[in-house]
């Protein structure tokens, strides 16, 4: 997913949908569900919320998303060896990082940044990007 | 508490359902009111029999031929029942099945078999239920362990590996998933008389019945009535919890 942009219709023809699941989940409102807050430091999520709102957004827009495969994802072609070190991520991860959660605000990767650390990070953003980019995959194949 | 309608509206899957221990768990639950889909594997015409069985009984009962160690299908199976009733409420994994023999004589496939069925079975199931349980912030996990994954037997090194690791599997799977109430806990039939076990019973049934403090063999339906409580209400403040109902076996 380097790089991989969603055009602004896609973005709001999926956002109010994936909000709702996401408050659903996470029993908060869907007012508090904006793009880019951070669904573990600002709304408490847990591991166990992520499985729950891939599995909403799953029958929500009949797609397949990746379990428990994001920060495998995001390593890009970088191997594991080159990405992190003793569980720190490696600076070349770290631009890899970035680039793969390039919706994620500059400031809040901190160094260093642990792998444990990595899904401090993902945003209702992250995953509009995965229900977008299996969304467009899915059309590549039924065509 | 209406004791004769525990499950109304409940949606159960159990796998393993058309003969034994399975098919005593299908028809009580559905004597409670309970939507009941089990799981066989080959008995298609012992499956035909459960469904035959509960006509009459509160609940409806369906079967469905899965290979439960297919993960696929298991998923697609899942998956069309929970999109039909719109939730499954209860996943009761009794599918088992024993190759005995004393390890130096054990096959290589006697020992993936049952791995394959009794272990990697329960995790093609739970897989795909379990999200419709966290989205329910609710279910009930029960699943058919053996007094062999506490008590050794010989001859049964394979069969009590996989009950073990149920075993820890269900305390596991309980801390886990307390925080969206979703309860597991396992029950570990001792001798109970079906066709699984008739080889043992067989072999050594004095010796056996001895070691058994209530001096008889269990009925499946022994073991139903303590997965009815799981099922139900009536344990709605247990989890993690492996319940041996054998009798005394496990004790001497």
């Amino acid at each position: 997913m380097t790089q991989f942009e969603p055009t602004s219709e896609e973005i709001s023809a999926v956002f109010p949908y994936l909000a709702e699941a996401m408050a659903e989940a996470l029993g908060c409102d869907v007012s508090d569900i904006t793009l880019t807050v951070s669904l573990i430091d600002d709304l408490d999520a847990e591991s166990i919320d992520f499985l729950d709102i891939i599995f909403r957004l799953e029958k929500a827009f009949n797609v397949k998303l990746p379990r428990g495969k994001i920060i495998e994802d995001s390593r890009g072609a970088l191997l594991e060896s080159e990405f992190e070190n003793e569980g720190v991520v490696t600076s070349a991860g770290l631009v890899q990082l970035k680039s793969y959660l390039s919706e994620v605000p500059a400031d809040r990767f901190k160094t260093p940044l642990y792998v444990a650390d990595i899904p401090r990070l993902f945003t209702p953003e992250t995953f509009l990007k995965l229900v977008i980019k299996a969304q467009r995959e899915q059309l590549e194949t039924t065509r | 508490m209406d004791f004769t309608s525990l499950l109304g509206d409940k949606e159960v899957v159990v796998t393993g359902g058309s003969r034994g221990i399975g098919r005593s768990i299908v028809l009580m639950l559905a004597a409670q009111g309970a939507s009941v889909t089990f799981f066989y594997r080959s008995h298609e015409s012992a499956a035909g029999d459960t469904v035959n069985l509960a006509k009459g009984l509160s609940g409806v009962v369906k079967a469905k031929k899965v290979d439960i160690r297919d993960a696929g299908c298991c998923e697609q199976a899942v998956d069309q029942i929970a999109e039909t009733a719109g939730r499954i409420d209860i996943l009761i994994n009794s599918a088992g099945i024993v190759r005995d023999n004393i390890l130096g004589l054990m096959t290589e496939e006697d020992i993936e078999d049952v791995l394959a069925t009794n272990v990697v079975g329960v995790f093609n199931m739970l897989r795909p239920v379990i999200p419709y349980m966290i989205s329910k912030r609710e279910g009930r996990i029960i699943n058919i362990s053996s007094v062999a994954g506490e008590k050794g037997g010989r001859g049964q090194t394979n069969y009590a590996a996989s009950k073990g690791a149920v075993n820890a599997l269900t305390k596991s799977l309980a801390v886990e998933l307390a925080p969206r109430n979703i309860l597991v806990n396992a029950v570990a039939p001792g001798v109970i008389e079906t066709e699984m076990s008739e080889s043992v019973r067989q072999r050594a049934e004095e010796v056996v019945k001895s070691r058994i403090l209530l001096g008889r063999f269990g009925q499946p339906e022994d073991v139903a009535r303590v997965v009815l409580f799981f099922a139900s209400s009536l344990s709605d403040y247990v989890t993690g919890q492996v319940l041996h109902v054998d009798g005394g076996f496990k004790m001497t």
